[in-house]
C-alpha cells in the first residue's frame, strides 16, 4: 500500500522511497544537423531538487522528454531506480510531468484532471476522489475542484498541473518550465513553494529553466547545458562563483571576462593592463580567459591604496534598488560593476572613477574553444 | 466607412437573396398544408396531404430506406472518417499533405461521375462474383464513400485546435494506447463527431444522383420516390414529402452547427 501524501507529511521520520536517475551516454538527434543531446552521461541522486539550465535549443527539454519515455534516445542507457527504462514506454514509467503549458485536460473538471492518472492506473473511485481531495488540500485548491479548467487563471492551472502529477506519487517528477507562464511575484511564491513541497516529500525533481536566478534558488545541483552537453555540473553556488567555462560565466550573468595577451608566474597581461593573481597562483591553459565578476570590483575610495587598480569612465550607471550597476571603460574594454548601496553616492556618466579588484577575487575560465 | 446609403443597398440586397433562397421553399411548405389539390391556389389549411403520406406504404418504405441508409451509413462514416483525420493529424509532419488531395476529390467530384463509377464497379463486381448485387448494401457503401471526406476534415481540424501537448500528458499519466482513444481523444473531439454525424445525415438523406444509381430495385429511397412521383405532376403530397424533408434536414444541420460552434469556445482556451 502506498502511503498519502499527507501521512507522508505527518509522518517525515519515514520518508517515502525516491529514485536515482542515471543517463549514461544518451544521444539524440531529429535530423543529421539537428543534434538535441551530444553523448550526455548524469547522474540524479534519490531526493534531489536537479535543474538542467541552459538557453532555448540546449537540448534541456529533450533529455527531459527522454526522462518521461516521450522520446527515445539513439543511443545511450536510461535508468530509474536502477532499474534500465530505455524501452519502457512512457505509460509504464513511474515518472510525471509537469507541462509547460500545463497541458490540463479541457473536456474535464479540476477533480477529474487530478485524478486522471489514478484512473488509468486502476486506482478504485473512493480511493481516488480520498487522494484527490487530499492532494486538494495540499496544494490548497480545494474549493476549485468542480471547475472547468478554462475558469482558471495561470497561476490556478499551474498548481492543477502540479497536483496531477503529485498525486501519483511518482519516483521522479518532471518540470518543464513550469513557473515561465507566470508574472514575477508569482513566479517567486510557487519557486518557495515547489522548494518546500520537494523538502517535504523527499521525491526526485528535475527541473528545466532557462533562468539563471530561478535554478539558484531551488537547486540542489545544477547542470548546464548547451549544444547537447553538459558544461558543468556542480551546486549553484560552485556553477555562479566557480563557472566551468566562459559559457557558463555568460550564461550565469558575468560579463567581465578578458583575453589574456602574456602570462607570467604571478600576473597577467590583459586589455585593461597587468593584473596580479592570487598567491597560489592560478592552474591556467591556452585560451584560457579571465573572469572578473562585477560585484567583486571596488569603486571609488574603496579602490584608492589597492592592488590591481585602474582608471574608469562611467559610460553608464543604474539605480537597482539594493545595488548600483555601472557600466564602465577601462582603455577600449567595457566592464560591468556592481556595488551595493550603502547610501553612498551614485556616480554619473563621464566621472572618472578608480577601480581595484583583489587578486582573489579573480579567476581563469576555459574560453569556449576548450 | 460605408455611406448610409450603401449600407442601405447592402441589406436591400440581402434580403432579396434570402427571398431568393427561402422563398420557394416557403410556397413548397404552404402548399403542403392547402386544402386542395392546386398549385396555384391556396384555399385553406388542412393536413389531409399529411394524412394521405402516412397512408402511402410506398412512402413509407421509402423514408423507412432513407432513414436506414443515413443512419448506418452516418455512423461508419463517423468511424472511418475519424481514424482518417486521426492518422492525417497524427503524421502530420510527415509531408503527407498531398493526401490530402486524394480525401478532397471524392467532394468535388461531380456526383454524377461518382454514382455512375460506383454502379459500373458493384454491377461488374455483382455479376462476376455474385456479391453485392445493387440494392441497399451498396447505396450504404457509396454514401459512406462520400461522406467521410467530409467527417474526416471535421475530426482533423479539431485535432488540430487540441494542445498536441495534451497528447504527451495522457501518456505520461499512465493512459495505454487504449486508455488514451477512450479517456481522451473520443471525448476531446466528441462536439466535432456528433456535427459530423449529423452533417453526413443530411448529406445522406440530400442525395439523390448518387442512390439513384447505386440503388436496387427493391431500395429506392425518399428522393428516388419523389423523382418518379413528380414525372405524373408535383402533387401536394410531394410537398408534403419535401416539407418534412426540409423540417429534418434543418434539425439536422442546426445540430451540427451547434456542435461546431460548441467544438469552437472550448478550443479557444
Amino acid at each position: 500500500m502506498k502511503r498519502g501524501i499527507t501521512e507522508t507529511l505527518a509522518n517525515e521520520s519515514t520518508a517515502r522511497k525516491a529514485s536515482s536517475i542515471t543517463l549514461e551516454g544518451v544521444e539524440k538527434s531529429f535530423s543529421r544537423d539537428a543534434i538535441a543531446l551530444d553523448g550526455v552521461d548524469l547522474t540524479i541522486k534519490a531526493g534531489e531538487f536537479f535543474t538542467l539550465l541552459g538557453p532555448s535549443g540546449c537540448g534541456k527539454t529533450t533529455l527531459l522528454r527522454i526522462l518521461a519515455g516521450l522520446d527515445t534516445p539513439n543511443a545511450g542507457v536510461v535508468s530509474i531506480g536502477g532499474v534500465d527504462v530505455t524501452a519502457v514506454p512512457p505509460h509504464k514509467r513511474s515518472v510525471n510531468t509537469v507541462f509547460q503549458s500545463y497541458a490540463l485536460f479541457p473536456h474535464l473538471s479540476v477533480e477529474d484532471n487530478i485524478g486522471f492518472g489514478l484512473k488509468m492506473q486502476g486506482v478504485d473511485k473512493a480511493e481516488r476522489t480520498r487522494r484527490v481531495r487530499e492532494m486538494a488540500e495540499f496544494i490548497k485548491l480545494s474549493p476549485l475542484l468542480s471547475r472547468r479548467i478554462h475558469q482558471l487563471s495561470g497561476g490556478q492551472r499551474q498548481r492543477i498541473a502540479l497536483a496531477r502529477a503529485l498525486v501519483c506519487e511518482p519516483d521522479v517528477l518532471l518540470l518543464d518550465e513550469p513557473l515561465s507562464a507566470l508574472d514575477a511575484g508569482l513566479r517567486g511564491e510557487l519557486q518557495v513553494e515547489l522548494q518546500r513541497i520537494q523538502r517535504r516529500l523527499g521525491m526526485t525533481f528535475v527541473f528545466v529553466t532557462h533562468d539563471q536566478q530561478e535554478a539558484m534558488v531551488m537547486s540542489d545541483r545544477i547542470a548546464v547545458l548547451n549544444d547537447g552537453k553538459i558544461q558543468q555540473l556542480d551546486t549553484p553556488r560552485a556553477v555562479f562563483e566557480r563557472p566551468a567555462n566562459a559559457f557558463v560565466a555568460r550564461f550565469m550573468g558575468h560579463s567581465n571576462l578578458l583575453e589574456i595577451k602574456r602570462r607570467g608566474a604571478d600576473r597577467l597581461d590583459t586589455a585593461i593592463g597587468p593584473l596580479t593573481l592570487p598567491a597560489e597562483g592560478e592552474h591556467m591553459n591556452d585560451g584560457d580567459l579571465v573572469l572578473i565578476r562585477p560585484e567583486t570590483i571596488e569603486l571609488g575610495d574603496d579602490a584608492l591604496g589597492q592592488p590591481n587598480r585602474f582608471d574608469a569612465t562611467v559610460v553608464e550607471s543604474f539605480y537597482r534598488g539594493s545595488h548600483f550597476e555601472y557600466r564602465l571603460q577601462v582603455e577600449d574594454v567595457a566592464l560591468t560593476a556592481f556595488s551595493s548601496n550603502q547610501g553612498q553616492k551614485l556616480f554619473a556618466a563621464d566621472d572618472r572613477v578608480p577601480i581595484s579588484i583583489s587578486p582573489s577575487d579573480l579567476m581563469t575560465v576555459r574560453g569556449e574553444g576548450g | 466607412m460605408t455611406s448610409p446609403s450603401l449600407k442601405r443597398s447592402l441589406a436591400c440586397l440581402w434580403w432579396v437573396l434570402m427571398a431568393f433562397l427561402y422563398l420557394p421553399l416557403a410556397v413548397v411548405v404552404l402548399f403542403s398544408f392547402n386544402s386542395i389539390n392546386s398549385s396555384a391556389l391556396f384555399e385553406s389549411f388542412s393536413l389531409r396531404w399529411y394524412e394521405r403520406l402516412w397512408g402511402n406504404e410506398q412512402i413509407m418504405a421509402s423514408l423507412g430506406h432513407s432513414l436506414v441508409l443515413a443512419i448506418i451509413s452516418s455512423v461508419i462514416a463517423v468511424v472511418i472518417g475519424t481514424l482518417m483525420g486521426y492518422g492525417l493529424y497524427r503524421y502530420r509532419a510527415r509531408r503527407l499533405g498531398w493526401l490530402i488531395v486524394l480525401i478532397y476529390l471524392p467532394i468535388v467530384m461531380p456526383d454524377i461521375v461518382f454514382g455512375i463509377s460506383n454502379m459500373t464497379f458493384f454491377v461488374r463486381l455483382s455479376s462476376l462474383t455474385g456479391w453485392l448485387s445493387p440494392g441497399l448494401g451498396t447505396m450504404v457503401l457509396s454514401h459512406v464513400t462520400f461522406q467521410i471526406p467530409f467527417v474526416a476534415l471535421i475530426a482533423y481540424s479539431r485535432f488540430l485546435g487540441l494542445d498536441a501537448t495534451l497528447f504527451d500528458a495522457a501518456k505520461d499519466l499512465y493512459a495505454s494506447p487504449f486508455d488514451r482513444a477512450r479517456h481522451f481523444i473520443v471525448p476531446s473531439i466528441k462536439p466535432a463527431l456528433v456535427s459530423a454525424f449529423f452533417l453526413s445525415f443530411t448529406l445522406s438523406i440530400d442525395d439523390f444522383v448518387i442512390s439513384f444509381f447505386t440503388a436496387g430495385p427493391e431500395s429506392s429511397t425518399l428522393p428516388i420516390y419523389i423523382w418518379g412521383a413528380i414525372r405524373k405532376g408535383v402533387t401536394p403530397e410531394i410537398n408534403a414529402i419535401a416539407s418534412l424533408m426540409i423540417a429534418a434536414v434543418a434539425v439536422a444541420a442546426v445540430i451540427s452547427l451547434a456542435f461546431t460552434r460548441s467544438k469552437g469556445s472550448d478550443a479557444s482556451r
